[in-house]
């Protein structure tokens, strides 16, 4: 183990965190304001069409992975470069990381989805 | 708690128990393929390797994702025995994250495809595609950047994500998430297939 990664920040850890939070929970928004409005539908499954093969059959389900996909990496770049030398409180990034995945999970349940839904 | 860095007394050991592994694990593969019948263990189905490789992949994951929770415990404990175990399993562990999800999604084509079991699904239990196969593919997903995020953690850290409480209960906490998300979405994805596979 180098020197270097023993006394490494805490930042880049709380980045990668919460970038994996921020993910799940893009990939929760986009599955919401889809069931919610055909547009956003239809904008999903043109997302998937642009690189994802076979997107025709995956269906919108391939534009929210792709759209969870990139906030993930980008989210994680960029909070990488900004935290990468900062030491910041591990605990309570990963609370907020914990809380985003918890809102993201209960967003997915589907009896909750629903209720978004314009009937 | 003993830490060996992969340069250490263990990596031989470990070298020639990999090499052990990998020989056992080709000579089981040799006899199958000469020996079993394959075609009546995939089934009749024209979307069965597909099936098969999904399959595969996710029963690995629960291998992994198992040795994960197990190896969270004991880092969150404190009693964590090896950066490299911890570093090795947390990459293999995101790695068959990712194929499972990509081999998921080339096997969701043909369960969404006309007459396949969404079709199927939706007519006769409607609940069971909106309930069951919906969650399960939203938690499935989760599963890849909390896995990625505790093998970047380990790997970048190295010891300092064993002897920092802060670091080590965070990486712990991430590898029980993916197991949890993992059993959801692999019990659910068990029950769909048992109804109608595709």
């Amino acid at each position: 183990m180098s020197p270097s990664a023993e006394a490494r920040p805490s930042g880049s850890a709380c980045a990668a965190v919460l970038a994996a939070a921020l993910g799940v929970v893009a990939l929760a928004l986009a599955h919401v304001l889809s069931e919610i409005a055909v547009s956003v539908k239809d904008a999903m499954q043109a997302l998937g069409n642009v690189w994802m093969p076979g997107a025709a059959g995956i269906g919108p389900y391939s534009g929210k992975e792709t759209v969870a996909l990139l906030v993930w990496l980008i989210s994680w770049a960029v909070l990488h470069v900004i935290w990468n030398r900062r030491e910041l409180s591990v605990g309570r990034v990963g609370t907020i990381a914990l809380v985003l995945i918890g809102i993201a999970t209960t967003l997915t349940w589907p009896p909750i989805t629903e209720l978004f839904v314009h009937h | 708690m003993t830490l060996k860095g992969p340069n250490g007394v263990e990596a031989e050991p470990a070298r020639s128990l990999w090499l052990i592994a990998l020989v056992l694990g080709l000579i089981g593969l040799v006899v199958v393929l000469l020996t079993a019948p394959a075609e009546q263990l995939l089934g009749g189905s024209a979307e069965a390797i597909r099936g098969a490789l999904h399959g595969t992949a996710a029963g690995l994951f629960m291998v992994t994702a198992t040795i994960g929770v197990f190896q969270g415990y004991r880092l969150f404990v404190g009693q964590a025995r090896s950066v490299a175990e911890l570093q090795v399993g947390s990459v293999v562990n995101a790695t068959l994250a990712f194929f499972t999800i990509l081999l998921g999604n080339w096997l969701y084509i043909p369960y969404r495809a006309s007459g396949g079991p969404r079709s199927y699904f939706l007519e006769h239990a409607p609940d069971i595609h909106k309930i069951f196969f919906e969650f399960k593919e939203f938690a499935a997903l989760f599963t890849l950047p909390l896995a990625v995020a505790a093998a970047f953690i380990l790997v970048s850290y190295g010891v300092s994500a064993v002897r920092r409480k802060d670091l080590s209960t965070l990486v712990a906490i991430l590898l029980a998430l993916v197991f949890f998300y993992f059993l959801v979405a692999f019990g659910l994805g068990a029950a769909v297939t048992k109804l109608k596979s595709v």
